[in-house]
């Protein structure tokens, strides 16, 4: 069988996924599509795990430093053999790049000195153009200047989706040419991970998530004035 | 010389057969486990995916066709014209076998998701076929003026 075409089965086997904004959900769970990924090569399956822990942010350890991640990424990606995933991946940590230098200096950080800080081509010219407000990149990346604006507003939300639409377009792009091969697989994947991603968005959740924080600090707080009140009461056990 | 001319007249007999079976076996393959895909993620229409997988056998039909229609006495008269109309056409069908398969496995595909296009989407594969009807009727066209 041609080497395009390895993979008719398995694509065919995964329902469609819509459009990302639409989705209410992911087009099957992630047991259903574990199993359907089964019948990757051993290889090929090994290279879209690697690129799925670098590139997922649940995967992340959150304690490591920037240069940390930065080799840690370098690292994997060298370990990554399938030069079609090589790129997804570098395009995807270069723009988490930009969006870091972006929120760095929202946040009225200077350029940074070690380039160490981020990863891939730009990190040169974004520290040479760090007071430009795309960096000097809006051609490269149109969204850039958007992307700008809508942390100056503080408008979370519409970053954000803005930022999965540019990549979903950019894997858009990068599909074509590929319809029953290992690349269209990929995609897929990508694309199934990134709506997971924004159908567990829930303002509801988040609230909450936010109270039983804001209660856990007060907590401690009103431990640390109160220590008396904090002791536990032996009618309460 | 003779005996090479000859044995490239015998050849060219079996190339529609040949390359027109190779071409089925990669596009059924193709479309099949595209078919198969498809009745994992549905509940029915399982009869019409096979149907459409198969549509890449009709090419080895054209080809075992196309070999009786050029059957005769290989000498060095008849060879050259053998070789010429059979690697040909195989060839013809071997590649449109093969895309008819890629075709397919796409209709199959996308009717899965949209099955009121069904019919649509297998306008691709059907001109393909075309195609490969083209290079047979013509082989057999050809094959009725080769000498001795």
């Amino acid at each position: 069988m041609a080497h395009s075409d390895r993979y008719a089965m398995l694509l065919s086997s995964l329902p469609y996924h819509g459009p990302l904004f639409g989705a209410k959900q992911t087009p099957l769970s992630r047991i259903r599509l574990n199993q359907r990924l089964a019948l990757l090569d051993p290889i090929e399956a090994d290279c879209l795990r690697h690129a799925r822990r670098l590139l997922e942010w649940a995967q992340q350890e959150p304690d490591r430093t920037d240069p940390q991640a930065v080799v840690r990424a370098q690292q994997v990606i060298d370990g990554i053999t399938n030069p079609f995933i090589r790129d997804l991946v570098t395009w995807r940590l270069e723009m988490r790049t930009l969006i870091a230098a972006l929120r760095r200096r929202h946040r009225g950080e200077s350029a940074p000195r070690d380039r160490r800080w981020g990863f891939g081509r730009w990190v040169g010219r974004i520290m040479q153009h760090w007071n430009e407000p795309a960096f000097g990149l809006e051609r490269a990346f149109p969204w850039l200047p958007e992307a700008e604006r809508l942390l100056r507003r503080g408008a979370t939300v519409d970053l954000e989706r803005l930022l999965l639409g540019a990549v979903w377009n950019y894997l858009e792009s990068r599909s074509d040419g590929h319809y029953l091969d290992f690349e269209a697989v990929v995609i897929y994947v990508l694309r199934w991970d990134m709506i997971a991603r924004w159908t567990t968005y829930d303002g509801a959740d988040a609230a909450r998530r936010f109270e039983e924080l804001v209660e856990q600090a007060m907590a401690g707080v009103e431990k640390s004035l109160h220590p008396s009140a904090a002791a536990p009461r032996l009618d309460a056990v | 010389m003779n005996e090479f001319v000859v044995a490239l007249g015998w050849a060219g007999l079996f190339s529609p057969m040949a390359l027109g079976a190779i071409g089925s076996v990669i596009g059924c393959a193709v479309a099949g486990q595209a078919a198969i895909g498809a009745m994992v993620d549905t509940d029915s229409g399982y009869g019409r995916y096979i149907g459409v997988s198969v549509m890449p056998s009709s090419q080895v039909i054209y080809g075992i066709v196309i070999m009786f229609s050029l059957q005769r006495d290989v000498t060095p008269v008849s060879a050259p014209a053998l070789f010429g109309i059979g690697l040909l056409s195989g060839l013809a069908l071997l590649v449109s076998a093969m895309r008819q398969g890629q075709a397919c496995a796409s209709a199959i595909h996308a009717s899965k998701t949209k099955p009121e296009i069904f019919g649509l989407s297998l306008a691709p594969a059907a001109i393909v076929e075309g195609f490969a009807v083209f290079a047979f009727v013509f082989a057999l066209v050809l094959a009725g003026g080769i000498p001795g």
